[in-house]
């Protein structure tokens, strides 16, 4: 069943491959080749992550949310498949930007050995997962968002969590500050940059377990 | 034995209560759902299908639709008026998703069905006509070869050509298997007088009508008089009435009856239409 889902989602994105290309080769093209080529990777793989959350709007646009409850599948099975499709794409979108701006930084260094790109594989590899990571966080967000507001809606509030997540990160950091507490900056960097792939790794884990649950919770007494 | 029972399905929304709601849907029938816009129609068509949450109790093939809802909806086609699989994908894509929902989706008549219907494969949904549309949704709806068929406002917007096209489609359907059943909702009651066995009028929420279609047409009859005859008809004899320029026109359920009773030479055959229009618009 969730196979069937999949399918539809992946069906109803392949319209978006002109556009995707395009916009992949004009990022590509306007960041790879300068010094910001790293760039390229994080935004690839945003760009990618994104386009997986569109298959609800393809699915507001045609009214299919109703129909598919009419189809033999469970609700926990329609909300799993959305995660399994935004996990997806992250991975994809990580993969892509990780090659691409490889592939392109070598032909570049090809084409202009006068001019050469220090590629490090290492920093690559974490801006890649950083980008990973970065999406993650937005599906997160947004996933839950869509449930419960719709693609349209969803949208705006998703803006507003984000707005009062940043100001309670920087709340919290203010009453750190206040109450004395003094955090070591360079041992935090230093573990984060020993652990820092897999830390952010297991991060993506929870976060995304986390908002599969809020949005089941969200589904399971929807009403189309 | 019925395909479906529902007892008392209630469901409150701003402004509308559809209000304990039952009937039945036996093997081998045609039932159709008629009444105006908003009257609780696809509301009890979404209870039927759990699509929203709902009092009351629905059984389908015998069993409890919220507990057994997956094992159930593997034997129901449905087609909604206005929601699909997706507008952006072909008929070949539906097809290829639609395998991996039924068991025992059957891919030669999904096929054979396209090419009656002369639907192209390759093209996009949304490019397709209402009528293709509504076409393509019946042939994703019947190609598992479901035991019972839900239909919402299947004919409207539709031609009179394409609306007998769809009816005959409906017809042969059930004769093929006569444990199958068809629940269709319609405020197009001219398609029920030709296949429909029974007739549920709901109006406001509440079912106000329920019978066979062919006792309803047989023994229902409006009768035409004038103010003074009029005045001489018990109210327990009708239903309703409406007051023209000229003449009455009176709503009763056994004109035999009051044919003998009054001594009226000729009382009218009413359609479903008539007296749909009588118990709405018409006078007590």
């Amino acid at each position: 069943m969730i196979k069937g889902l999949l399918k539809k989602d992946i069906y109803n994105l392949s319209s978006y491959k002109t556009s995707l290309i395009i916009i992949v080769l004009f990022c590509g093209i306007a960041i790879i080749g300068t010094d910001a080529i790293y760039w390229g990777s994080i935004i690839i793989g945003i760009i990618v992550g994104m386009i997986s959350l569109s298959t609800f709007s393809y699915d507001e646009i045609s009214k299919s949310n109703k129909y598919i409850l009419t189809l033999p599948v469970t609700r926990k099975e329609i909300v799993l498949e959305k995660y399994i499709l935004a996990i997806g794409a992250t991975i994809l979108g990580g993969l892509l930007g990780f090659i691409l701006t490889l592939l392109v930084g070598n032909v570049m260094n090809y084409l202009r050995p006068d001019n050469l790109i220090d590629i490090n594989i290492e920093t690559l590899l974490t801006t890649s997962i950083g980008g990973m990571f970065g999406i993650s966080l937005i599906q997160s967000i947004q996933i839950p968002s869509i449930f419960k507001w719709g693609a349209e809606k969803g949208r705006i509030q998703m803006f507003i969590i984000i707005f009062f997540l940043i100001i309670i990160g920087i709340g919290i950091g203010f009453l750190i500050q206040q109450a004395g507490l003094s955090i070591d900056i360079e041992k935090l960097e230093q573990t984060l940059k020993q652990f820092n792939l897999v830390i952010l790794i297991i991060l993506m884990a929870i976060m995304y377990f986390i908002s599969y649950l809020i949005s089941y919770k969200i589904y399971k007494n929807k009403e189309e | 034995m019925n395909n479906i029972e529902i007892k008392n399905i209630s469901k409150k929304y701003d402004g509308f209560l559809l209000d304990k709601i039952s009937f039945n849907v036996p093997e081998g029938s045609i039932v159709g759902l008629i009444g105006e816009n908003g009257a609780g129609k696809t509301t009890t068509i979404k209870a039927i299908l759990n699509i929203i949450n709902s009092n009351g109790t629905v059984k389908i093939f015998g069993k409890d639709v919220k507990q057994n809802e997956k094992e159930i909806k593997q034997e129901i086609g449905v087609v909604l008026d206005d929601s699909f699989l997706s507008a952006y994908l072909t008929p070949k894509h539906i097809n290829s998703v639609m395998k991996d929902f039924y068991k025992n989706w059957n891919e030669d008549k999904y096929n054979k069905l396209l090419k009656q219907f002369d639907l192209p494969g390759n093209k996009l949904v949304k490019d397709f006509s209402s009528g293709m549309k509504m076409k393509l949704k019946i042939a994703t709806a019947i190609s598992h070869n479901p035991k019972l068929l839900i239909l919402d406002e299947p004919t409207s917007g539709l031609d009179p050509v394409v609306r007998n096209e769809i009816l005959d489609i409906f017809r042969k359907y059930i004769e093929e298997d006569e444990t199958r059943s068809i629940l269709l909702s319609t405020h197009i009651t001219t398609d029920l007088e030709h296949i429909s066995d029974y007739i549920i009028f709901i109006d406001n929420g509440k079912i106000i009508l329920n019978g066979q279609t062919n006792e309803l047409l047989e023994n229902y009859g409006i009768i035409k008089c004038n103010k003074e005859d009029f005045s001489k008809i018990l109210k327990e004899d009708y239903i309703s009435y409406k007051k023209g320029k000229y003449q009455y026109e009176i709503l009763t359920t056994n004109k035999e009856k009051i044919k003998k009773k009054y001594n009226i030479l000729s009382i009218d055959k009413p359609s479903i239409e008539d007296i749909m229009l009588f118990y709405i618009k018409g006078e007590r």
